[in-house]
C-alpha cells in the first residue's frame, strides 16, 4: 500500500514537473497547480455521510435528509476552502544552503500572504523534512525546513511541496514548486592535527594584509566587513560609511594544504581541512585553501569561509548545473 | 499531525459538543447510557486536568464489553434506531475515555454528527433542527481549533469561520434537499422499536378513557377542506369501532373483514386533506363516512374504519372524500347481527329490565330509540368531566344512581339498551368538532375533541348514527366541549382559551407549524413534481429531476468557487486598489499590460511612449492614484471621483495597429 502510494506520488511529481516546467522564484500559487484529495479522515467522513443519507432516505425523514445534505455541503465547501488556503500564496526560498555532513541543511522559505484571509497550517516539505506555519492576513512568515544530510556532497532538490489540511483535516491540498534547491554539505569537521603555522609554504615576509590587531587608519566601507570594525563615529558625523582598518600581527597568509595530510584517506583529509577552515576563521586568520584541482587565495570573512567549505563539499563531486 | 496529543481544552470542547448532541436524545436514550457517557467523559476530563493520559487499555476494554453486553440485554439487538443511537452514544462516551490523540477526537466529531441525524429521524420540530444545526456549528468550530497547529485562533474567530463555511453550505444544501430524488417507501424495513406507546384513542373504551383525553390539548390532526366544511353537527371524525362488551369495557372486534358494503351517498361530498399526527395505531381518522382516499395501502374495514398495515409513526397527509349522510340497502349478515346484539349473560340486570319494559311499550325500532333518548333528557342526567367512579355493574350504577357521565358513559349505556332490545348497536370512537384556524383556513382537531357515539342498524336504512351526548348536552356537538361543561369543570388550559389575544397567538403559531409540516416534513415525490411544474418543466419525471439537480448544483458550485476565491483577492475591500487594477486591466486590454515591478509613474510613462494619444489621460490618472495612495496631504481628487474617472476612461484600441506598424518599421 505504502509503496503503491509512493509510486503514484512519484508519477504525479514527474508529471507536474513536465506540465509546469521550471518555476522562477518567487512563485505565486495559481489554481491550476493545486491538487486536492480527501485524507483518511475525509474518507471516514464520506462513509458517514453516505450512511446519513441512507438513513434519511430509509426513514423518509426530510429533516434527517436536510441535516445530511447540510453536512455534504459543508464537506464540499471545505474542499474549496482547503484549496483556497494555498491559492495566491507567494513562496520564495533561498535556493542554496550550507551544512556539514551528519547535520541539517536549513532552507529558509518565505511565505507571503497578500489576501485578507489567514492562511493557517501551511506546510512546506522537501524530501522528508517539513515545516509548518500560519500566515495571517496581509503578512509574511518565514519557515525553516531542515533536511538531514548524512554525507558530504551536494544535495540537489528539483522541487518542493506546499501542503495544507486546513480547515478541518478532511482534505489535503498540495502543490509542487519546480525550483532547484541546493545544499552544499561540507565534510563534518574533525581531525586531530594542529592548525599549520602561518607561512608554512608562503612567503616569510610580513605582508600588509588586513588583520584586526593594529589600527592602521580608515578605508572605504565594503560589504562583508565585520560590524565591529565599522567607524560609527564617522558615519554619525555625516561622513561616508567607513571602516577602521587594522593590520594583523600574524597577518601572513596561512595555507591549508591537502598535500600536508598525506597518508589519510580522502574523507579524513577533507574533514581535517574543514576543521582547519573553521578554526582559522574563528581565530580571524588569513588563510588560503589548496586542494587538488582547486586553489582559493588567502582571504577572510564569511564569503571566503563559504567558498572554502563549498570547495570541500564539492571535491571530487560533479558540480551541479 | 493528527496523532498529536490532545489538550485539556480540546477535550473539554469536544465533551461539551457531545453533551449538547446527547441533549437532543434525552427522552429516548436509557438513563444508564447517558450516565455512562457522562461518567467516562468526566473521568477523562479529570485525568486531563491533572495532565494524565487515558486509563490503561485493559480497563477500557472491560468497560466497553460490559456496556455492550448491557446494551444488548436491554434492546436484544443493535439494529434499529433506538438501539443504534444508544450504541453510538456509548461508543462516543467510551471513545472519550480513551482519547489520547487528535485522531480520537475526529472520530468523536463524526459520532456527534451522526447522533444529530439520528435525533432528526425521530423528531420533527423546527426547533430541533435549528438546535442541531447550532450543535453542528459548535462541533465544526471545535474541529477547527484542533487542526490549527500554531497558536490556535480564539473561539470567536473559530466560530466566525465555521459560521462562514456553514452559511456558504446552506444554498448548496437547499439545492440538494429540493432536487435530490425521494423514494416512495423505505429502502428496507427497519425493526419496529415498539417502545413508543400510542397516544389518543386506543382500541378499547372503558368509562373514564375519553374523559382523560378531554383534558389534553395535544393536536390529533388538522384538516383543510377543499369544499365548504360540513355543519358542526355533522363533523364526526371516525376512528376505531367497538363491538365487544364485557360488562365494563368495550373492545374492537379481533378479526374484522376488509370488505365494506357499498354505501349510497345522500348529501354533498366533502373533499379535504387530513394531516394526521403520529399516534402509533394503524387506523386513520376520516370524516364520517369516508368514500375515497389517496393512500394506496389504506383500506376500509367492514365497520368503515380506515386502516393501514403499519402503525402511523410518522406524520402523514391523506387527501380524502367523505359523505356525512349515507344509506345502505344491503341486509345485515346474521353473523354481524349476532355480534352486534350480544351482551354478557350476567350483570347489569336493572338495565336489562329497563330495556324490556321500554321495548314492550315501543315495538318500533325508531320509537324505542326516541324513548331511550327521552329518558336521558327527562331524567336528571348530567354531562360532566368529573363523573363518580363506577364499580360492579357500571351501567346499572350510571343509569339508576349516579346519572353523571361523559360521552363514553352515554354511548355505552345507549348501545347496551339497544342491544338488550335486540337492535344491533356498536360504539364508534373518534373526534367530534374541531376549531377553525382563521389565520390559515384549516381546522384543528385536538385530543380534547375525542368523542364516542353509537351506531344502530335500522333495516332498510342501514347503520344510523345516534349520538346520545347530543341529547344531554346539545352544545357539545354544536360548539364543542368548552361550552358544554360548566365553568368550574377542570378543563385543561381553559384560561388561555378565554384570553382572545393569547388564543390568536396560539392559532398563528399553529398555522406556522402546519406550514412547516406541509412544506417541509411532508415534502415528497409529488412536491418535487409540483416544483418542476412550477419551474415550467414539461412532463416532470425522475430523470428530469436529476437533470435539474445537476444544473442547479453546477450553478451553486460555480458561485461557491467564485465566492471562496473572491475572499483571497488582495484588491477586495480596497476600493482604490480595485479602481487602479481596473485601469491596468483596461490598458492591458489595448496591449500594454503593467509589468510586475512597474510603479504607477513608470507605467504611465511607458504608456505615454507607446500610445501618445492616451498619454495625458493615463498620466493624470496615475498621478491621482499616487496622490491618493501615498500622499500625506489631503488629495484634491476624492476616491469616488478617481473611481468614476477610471470607469469613464475608454482607451481605443485603434491606434494599436498604428503603433504596431510603426514598431515593425
Amino acid at each position: 500500500m505504502a509503496t503503491l502510494r509512493q509510486a503514484a506520488t512519484d508519477k504525479l511529481r514527474a508529471w507536474t514537473a513536465r506540465r509546469h516546467g521550471r518555476d522562477s522564484l518567487p512563485v505565486t500559487i495559481n489554481r491550476r497547480r493545486v491538487y486536492i484529495l480527501p485524507t483518511r479522515f475525509g474518507i471516514m467522513l464520506a462513509f458517514m455521510l453516505t450512511a446519513m443519507l441512507i438513513a434519511g432516505l430509509n426513514y423518509n425523514s426530510n429533516l434527517g435528509l436536510a441535516f445530511a445534505f447540510l453536512m455534504v455541503s459543508i464537506a464540499l465547501v471545505t474542499m474549496h476552502h482547503c484549496n483556497r488556503n494555498l491559492l495566491a500564496l507567494q513562496v520564495d526560498v533561498t535556493t542554496e544552503a550550507d551544512a556539514f555532513a551528519g547535520g541539517e541543511a536549513g532552507f529558509e522559505f518565505m511565505l507571503r500572504n497578500e489576501a485578507n484571509v489567514d492562511r493557517r497550517d501551511v506546510e512546506i516539505r522537501c524530501m522528508n523534512a517539513a515545516g509548518m506555519r500560519s500566515v495571517l492576513a496581509r503578512s509574511s512568515e518565514s519557515v525553516r525546513v531542515a533536511i538531514p544530510v548524512p554525507r558530504r556532497g551536494v544535495v540537489r532538490l528539483d522541487q518542493f511541496e506546499l501542503r495544507t489540511r486546513y480547515p478541518f483535516g478532511w482534505f489535503h491540498a498540495w502543490t509542487y514548486v519546480q525550483a532547484s534547491l541546493t545544499a552544499y554539505v561540507a565534510p563534518s569537521p574533525k581531525g586531530d592535527r594542529a592548525l599549520p603555522a602561518a607561512g608554512g609554504t608562503g612567503s616569510a615576509l610580513r605582508s600588509e594584509t588586513r588583520g584586526d590587531e593594529d589600527f592602521a587608519g580608515l578605508r572605504a566601507y565594503e560589504p562583508g566587513v565585520p560590524l565591529k570594525h565599522m567607524a560609527w563615529k564617522v558615519l554619525a558625523r555625516g561622513g561616508e560609511a567607513a571602516v577602521r582598518s587594522y593590520t594583523s600581527l600574524a597577518a601572513q597568509p596561512e595555507w591549508l594544504e591537502w598535500s600536508s595530510l598525506a597518508g589519510q584517506d580522502t574523507e579524513a583529509r577533507l574533514s581535517q581541512l574543514c576543521l582547519w577552515v573553521l578554526e582559522s576563521e574563528a581565530a580571524q586568520r588569513v588563510f588560503g585553501l589548496r586542494i587538488p584541482g582547486r586553489e582559493i587565495p588567502p582571504a577572510r570573512g564569511p564569503a571566503h569561509r563559504f567558498a572554502c567549505l563549498r570547495a570541500l563539499a564539492t571535491y571530487a563531486i560533479a558540480e551541479p548545473r | 499531525m493528527s496523532s498529536r496529543a490532545v489538550s485539556y481544552e480540546q477535550l473539554a470542547g469536544i465533551s461539551a459538543c457531545l453533551a449538547l448532541a446527547l441533549l437532543a436524545h434525552l427522552g429516548s436514550l436509557p438513563v444508564w447510557v447517558l450516565v455512562t457517557v457522562a461518567v467516562s467523559g468526566g473521568i477523562r476530563l479529570l485525568l486531563a486536568r491533572r495532565g494524565r493520559t487515558a486509563p490503561p487499555r485493559a480497563v477500557r476494554l472491560v468497560i466497553a464489553l460490559l456496556a455492550g453486553t448491557l446494551l444488548f440485554l436491554q434492546f436484544r439487538t443493535f439494529n434499529g434506531l433506538a438501539a443504534g443511537t444508544a450504541l453510538l452514544a456509548l461508543m462516543a462516551g467510551l471513545k472519550l475515555l480513551e482519547t489520547d490523540t487528535q485522531r480520537d477526537i475526529y472520530v468523536i466529531t463524526l459520532i456527534i454528527y451522526f447522533l444529530s441525524v439520528a435525533a432528526l429521524l425521530e423528531g420533527d420540530s423546527f426547533w430541533l433542527l435549528a438546535y442541531l444545526i447550532g450543535v453542528c456549528w459548535l462541533t465544526t468550530a471545535t474541529l477547527l481549533r484542533l487542526t490549527s497547529t500554531l497558536p490556535a485562533p480564539d473561539w470567536r474567530r473559530s466560530l466566525t469561520y465555521a459560521g462562514r463555511i456553514l452559511s456558504q453550505a446552506l444554498p448548496l444544501a437547499l439545492v440538494f434537499w429540493l432536487f435530490f430524488p425521494r423514494f416512495a417507501g423505505p429502502l428496507w424495513h427497519m425493526p419496529d422499536d415498539g417502545g413508543t406507546a400510542g397516544s389518543g384513542l386506543s382500541d378499547t373504551m372503558s368509562p373514564g378513557d375519553i374523559t382523560e383525553l378531554a383534558l389534553s390539548d395535544e393536536i390529533a390532526f388538522r384538516v383543510r377542506f377543499a369544499t365548504a366544511p360540513p355543519p358542526p353537527q355533522e363533523r364526526y371524525w371516525r376512528g376505531p369501532v367497538m363491538h365487544n362488551f364485557d360488562g365494563h369495557t368495550w373492545r374492537r372486534a379481533k378479526f374484522t373483514s376488509m370488505t365494506a358494503a357499498a354505501l349510497q351517498p345522500q348529501g354533498p361530498a366533502y373533499r379535504y386533506t387530513l394531516s394526521l399526527e403520529p399516534h402509533q395505531h394503524n387506523w386513520i381518522f376520516a370524516l364520517d363516512w369516508p368514500s375515497h382516499w389517496d393512500l394506496p395501502r389504506a383500506a376500509l374495514t367492514s365497520d368503515y374504519t380506515l386502516v393501514q398495515p403499519d402503525p402511523v409513526s410518522r406524520p402523514i397527509d391523506i387527501a380524502a372524500t367523505s359523505y356525512t349522510r349515507v344509506q345502505s340497502s344491503d341486509p345485515l349478515s346474521t353473523r354481524m347481527r349476532q355480534r352486534d346484539t350480544e351482551l354478557p349473560p350476567h350483570g347489569n340486570p336493572r338495565t336489562a329490565q329497563l330495556a324490556q319494559t321500554l321495548r314492550g311499550e315501543h315495538p318500533d325500532d325508531m320509537d324505542y330509540v326516541r324513548a331511550v333518548l327521552n329518558l336521558f333528557t327527562q331524567q336528571e342526567f348530567y354531562y360532566t368531566l368529573t363523573p363518580p367512579k363506577l364499580a360492579g355493574d357500571s351501567v346499572d350504577k350510571f343509569l339508576f344512581e349516579t346519572k353523571r357521565g361523559f360521552c363514553e358513559h352515554y354511548a355505552s349505556a345507549f348501545a347496551i339498551l339497544m342491544r338488550a332490545a335486540g337492535i344491533p348497536a356498536r360504539v364508534v370512537t373518534g373526534y367530534q368538532g374541531g376549531a377553525l384556524n382563521r389565520f390559515a383556513d384549516y381546522w384543528i382537531v385536538r385530543q380534547s375533541d375525542a368523542h364516542a357515539w353509537t351506531e344502530i342498524w335500522i333495516d332498510g336504512h342501514g347503520w344510523l348514527r345516534i349520538d346520545p351526548t347530543s341529547a344531554i348536552a346539545p352544545s357539545r356537538v354544536q360548539h364543542g366541549l368548552n361550552d358544554a361543561v360548566s365553568a368550574d369543570e377542570p378543563l385543561g388550559s381553559r384560561w388561555h382559551r378565554r384570553t382572545p389575544w393569547l388564543a390568536d397567538a396560539r392559532l398563528r403559531l399553529d398555522a406556522l407549524r402546519q406550514l412547516w409540516r406541509e412544506r417541509i416534513l411532508l415534502f415528497d415525490q409529488d412536491s418535487q413534481q409540483k416544483l418542476l411544474e412550477w419551474l415550467n418543466i414539461p412532463e416532470p419525471d425522475g430523470q428530469k429531476l436529476v437533470m435539474v439537480l445537476t444544473v442547479a448544483l453546477t450553478l451553486v458550485l460555480t458561485w461557491l468557487t467564485w465566492a471562496v476565491r473572491r475572499e483571497i483577492d488582495p484588491v477586495r475591500k480596497e476600493p482604490l486598489l480595485r479602481a487602479y487594477s481596473r485601469l491596468c486591466a483596461k490598458l492591458a486590454g489595448v496591449g500594454i499590460p503593467r509589468l510586475m515591478h512597474e510603479g504607477a509613474e513608470d507605467y504611465a510613462a511607458r504608456v505615454a511612449q507607446r500610445r501618445p494619444d492616451l498619454g495625458p489621460a493615463v498620466t493624470a490618472l496615475c498621478r491621482h492614484y499616487c496622490i491618493l495612495r501615498y500622499a500625506a496631504a489631503p488629495a484634491r481628487i476624492s476616491l469616488g471621483q478617481f473611481d468614476a474617472a477610471v470607469r469613464a476612461f475608454r482607451p481605443s484600441s485603434k491606434q494599436r495597429q498604428h503603433a504596431g506598424a510603426r514598431a515593425d518599421r
